[in-house]
């Protein structure tokens, strides 16, 4: 199939890869900052495992280019995608404009982006009126396909996906949309076919509902704390129960990145302006953001309201392992906290330094070192914020010589306390029983 | 030689014998040049004085006086920070506080260091408290401030914060003030310990009112707070002249912002006691409002006294006071948002010039501050309206009202913005309205409609003097200089009347009875020496 591609953000280009590799015509069209000639170098604006690799096969087999003019993309493809982040609608707007002007024959729109309910639909009737309006005969669909891959893990979301939903009333398109699917859909039919609404709406739902879930073990383990209990055995108990399981059961510093938040936040805000009310889903927001700065309260009790001179070391600054973006991560919130009070910050991260120091605008009072032991260099405490892998088991007796005082604040509830305890060090969880 | 027996008096007297006293409004207004002439702009403000009773003449007489009562040597005094506060052996220097180190002299010179440094530690903490960098015990960030003050430790923040209510503010601002406690345990059980920051607001850190609530504060956070050092360092800021007294109670110096025992209490919204007004609004919209009172000062300070905003209206109080024989003043603001003005212009204005005795100590002969009092227009026009239009009162007014209101887009096309804008328009016309009925009554009613009114039930005599004030809009810049306004006019009238403003000796032996007293609800002993009323409404409380 001929495919043109709206966005050249992390999902359109996965998106181009993924259908480019399985034998269809891709043109990839960047909508926002990407520059089409880093795009042809296969030079990522973020870094996700595989994505350059596979970009850089498909340019060099030919199925793949990327085109500056939209108008390109719109003679090009009999399936337009557009892939846009949620804060640009207007984008989206002037890409549909676009079609409306330049499309020749039947034609199916596929919209991946998270814009408010009923996008698609409107998108379908400004497309009916363009083509009227210039005496164009043509068939003409939008059908939203939202995407649910995430950062870090976002190919195999994209080509081994837990179902991807479609939403449409014409069954036409649905054909259409399934046939180019069709290799990502091997092992069971994972096509849930639904109305459009109830499509863009399944994809604010499982965001709103993950980051309850969040939120709640986040204050079940913050309770936990009160009464002596250690969270990760109560998270036992309960992932054990087939109603609950394990999935998002980890309590932690928060949630962060780019989309997660931001759904939840839309969502709360498209009921607000309709006048009806959202209050779990805002606690759920607030909590988040009070859960950012957790590590910053058990610090703050810890040296006794006293963090001025204080040298605090941290790992890990992206929202999550494997992504090198550190938006909305509660990183950066915890940094703020701790330079306003002037401790200064010591921080390693494998990946993210690059975007936390263009996203960092405190000031002074943070250095970023090459080196996650580098960082304990005379740290009277360590914050682990993102579970990165090479963060699991570090050598105990190297940090001691490193830090000032042996004491670990852990935001993901990586570590033994035991172990840590019996190598003489004072540690503190997210609801691991020991209170500040 | 007392004021009354004086030269420029006797002539006003004469002027009003001669018919200046019977003068009818509706009469003065034949003269369409009036409303220009009797009419002043500054900046973003506008006063229209003309329906006073008065004349070129009235108005030539009262600048007669001015001049015999050496007011520009007074308002010189003032400014430059003189001694103006003879029982108390100090100076007024408020506006030495919104100087910003422009065009002082003096003293109020001397001071502006002292003012700005402590400006700039009130700035760390409203921009650490703002910016959510000011944490509770167990690090949350503050998200509640209690102001506990009474007086000028309370009113002016309450009545600006108030007024800047549309100038969104991360900090929600409570304030307590009265003695009884309610307040304190109502606000308390909406608050969590966490997240709540007192204010201990107090000139003198002696006030019983303040202090009581500061202690209920205290054991409230006591109540999960372990440790009394923390309870204090992130749970208290203390406001006061007295930072050894704050020391004492608890307050750490860091958290201490000071004042000088120059600032009168109810002038001391300018001061660090403005602080709830900084949280609400930002230090640079202090600032702001520090220089909407500078703009007044500067005028009050260099403007002839004829073209003398401040000069002006105290003047023509004067002329309706001792002249009209009007003892009452009703301040009509027409915007909800200026609820409180009122409030504060009693405070201002009654405790001001609510005096019999002269700068001598000898008793005055005239009278001297009328009974004030007011209420957001709308609402009293349903009250008492009624009084102002047919009472046996005569009561002078003025009306208050902004141009432009700034929460809502006054171009916008929605139906909200349309109904809003239909309110405003409502609104200022019934404050043109009222204003015009008073002072022209009858003559008001359209001649169409003449023959409805023909009952004795619904005759209006009018006649009543009023001023209005237009502000562009409020802001903290057009309340800054309104609130100097007032300051000033009061300070006007005390100087031709010859009294102190800046004293309070009459709200002092209440305060010592009351402690008196309270011992006697403690020892009923105490209070066999009591009058027999005391004695029995005692008797009914223990």
């Amino acid at each position: 199939m001929r495919v043109s591609i709206f966005g050249c953000e992390l999902s359109g280009l996965v998106t181009a890869g993924a259908l480019a590799q399985t034998g269809n015509k891709v043109i990839a069209l960047p909508i926002g900052k990407a520059k089409v000639t880093d795009l042809r170098k296969a030079m990522m604006p973020r870094e996700e495992p595989g994505l350059g690799l596979l970009i850089k096969n498909q340019l060099e087999e030919g199925s793949l280019a990327f085109e500056e003019d939209w108008r390109t993309g719109v003679e090009h493809g009999e399936v337009l995608i557009l892939s846009v982040p949620s804060w640009r609608l207007d984008r989206a707007e002037a890409v549909i404009d676009k079609i409306g002007q330049y499309a020749t024959e039947d034609l199916l729109v596929v919209n991946q982006s998270s814009f408010p309910i009923g996008t698609a639909d409107r998108f379908e009737a400004k497309l009916r009126l363009a083509f009227a309006e210039r005496g164009l005969v043509a068939k003409v669909s939008v059908v939203a396909m939202p995407e649910f891959i995430s950062e870090g893990s976002a190919l195999s979301d994209f080509t081994a996906p837990d179902r991807i939903v479609l939403g449409s009333h014409d069954a036409d398109s649905i054909k259409q949309v399934r046939d180019l699917m069709r290799p990502f859909n091997r092992i069971t039919d994972q096509i849930k076919v639904m109305s459009t609404r109830a499509a863009e709406y399944t994809k604010y739902a499982v965001n709103a509902l993950l980051a309850t879930r969040i939120s709640l073990v986040n204050e079940l383990a913050n309770n936990a704390e009160h009464f002596d209990i250690d969270i990760e055995e109560v998270r036992q108990g309960l992932g054990s129960d087939s109603r609950v399981g394990f999935s998002y059961l980890y309590p932690g510093c928060g949630f962060g990145g780019p989309s997660f938040a931001s759904d939840v936040k839309n969502l709360v805000e498209t009921l607000e302006s309709k006048g009806y009310d959202a209050d779990l889903l805002k606690t759920v927001l607030s909590n988040n953001e009070a859960q950012k700065e957790v590590l910053f309260r058990k610090a703050w009790r810890y040296f006794n309201t006293d963090l001025k001179g204080k040298t605090i070391a941290i790992w890990g600054l992206s929202f999550k392992p494997n992504t090198s973006t550190v938006e909305n991560a509660p990183s950066l919130k915890t940094i703020e906290a701790l330079v306003a009070q002037g401790a200064k910050v010591r921080v390693y991260d494998p990946k993210a330094m690059p975007d936390f120091a263009v996203q960092w605008s405190g000031g002074a009072g943070v250095e970023l070192v090459e080196n996650m032991y580098d960082a304990l260099l005379g740290a009277d405490a360590v914050f682990l914020m993102t579970e990165w892998k090479m963060f699991w088991s570090p050598d105990y007796e190297l940090m001691k010589q490193k830090m000032h005082t042996p004491v670990i604040f852990d935001g993901r509830n990586i570590y033994d306390q035991n172990v840590l305890k019996a190598h003489g060090f004072r540690y503190f969880g997210v609801g691991r029983g020991a209170r500040v | 030689m007392s004021v009354e027996k004086s030269n420029a008096w006797q002539a006003l007297l004469e002027h009003g014998e001669a018919g200046a006293t019977s003068e009818l409004l509706k009469n003065l207004f034949a003269d369409s040049s009036r409303s220009e002439r009797f009419s002043i702009e500054l900046e973003e403000m506008f006063l229209d004085y003309s329906k006073n009773r008065i004349t070129d003449t009235t108005l030539e007489l009262l600048l007669d006086l001015a001049e015999q009562q050496q007011l520009p040597d007074w308002i010189n005094k003032l400014l430059c920070g003189e001694e103006v506060n003879d029982t108390e052996h100090r100076p007024a220097m408020h506006a030495a506080l919104r100087a910003g180190g422009l065009n002082v002299q003096g003293q109020a010179l001397n001071v502006q260091d002292d003012i700005e440094s402590e400006f700039q530690k009130m700035t760390l903490i409203v921009d650490r408290i703002r910016s959510g960098h000011w944490r509770g015990f167990s690090g949350k960030p503050i998200t509640d401030v209690v102001n506990i003050g009474v007086g000028g430790s309370d009113l002016g923040p309450l009545m600006m914060t108030t007024a800047l209510q549309t100038i969104k503010s991360p900090i929600n601002l409570h304030f307590i003030s009265s003695i009884d406690g309610t307040q304190t345990s109502n606000i308390l059980k909406k608050l969590n310990q966490e997240t709540t920051l007192f204010l201990l607001a107090s000139k003198s850190f002696t006030t019983i009112d303040t202090l009581s609530n500061a202690e209920t504060a205290k054991d409230w956070l006591a109540e999960v707070i372990d440790d009394p050092k923390t309870l204090l360092s992130q749970h208290f800021v203390g406001v006061s002249t007295k930072p050894e007294m704050m020391s004492e109670w608890g307050i750490p110096e860091e958290n201490q912002l000071i004042f000088w025992d120059w600032v009168g209490g109810r002038y001391s919204m300018w001061s660090t006691i403005g602080l709830p007004i900084a949280l609400q609004i930002g230090m640079e919209g202090f600032r702001e409002m520090l220089h909407g009172a500078s703009v007044m000062d500067q005028h009050f300070g260099s403007a002839p006294l004829a073209e003398n905003i401040p000069v002006l209206m105290g003047l023509i109080d004067v002329w309706n006071i001792n002249f009209l024989d009007i003892h009452a003043k009703a301040i009509l603001p027409y915007d909800a948002r200026l609820k409180y003005l009122p409030s504060y212009f009693e405070q201002l204005v009654m405790e001001s010039n609510g005096k019999a005795v002269n700068r001598d100590g000898d008793k005055v002969a005239y009278k001297t501050c009328p009974i004030l009092w007011g209420e957001v227009g709308p609402n009293a026009q349903h009250a008492f309206y009624q009084l102002l239009h047919q009472g046996t009162q005569s009561v002078m007014c003025d009306f208050i009202a902004p141009v432009e209101r700034d929460d809502f887009d006054a171009h916008g096309l929605s139906e909200k913005d349309g109904s809003l804008r239909y309110q405003h328009e409502l609104a200022l016309a019934n404050c043109f309205a009222q204003s015009r009925v008073l002072m022209l009554g009858d003559a008001a009613i359209p001649e169409t409609i003449k023959e409805q009114f023909n009952s004795p039930f619904k005759h209006y005599p009018g006649n009543q003097p009023s001023n209005t004030i237009l502000l562009k809009s409020i802001s903290a810049k057009t309340m800054g200089m309104l609130v100097a306004l007032y300051e000033h006019k009061t300070f006007v009238e005390s100087v031709i009347w010859e009294i102190n403003p800046f004293d309070q000796w009459g709200v002092e032996l209440g305060k010592l009875i009351a402690k008196e007293t309270h011992s006697a609800l403690k020892d009923t002993k105490k209070a066999e020496e009591f009058d027999a009323s005391t004695q029995a409404l005692i008797k009914r409380v223990i």
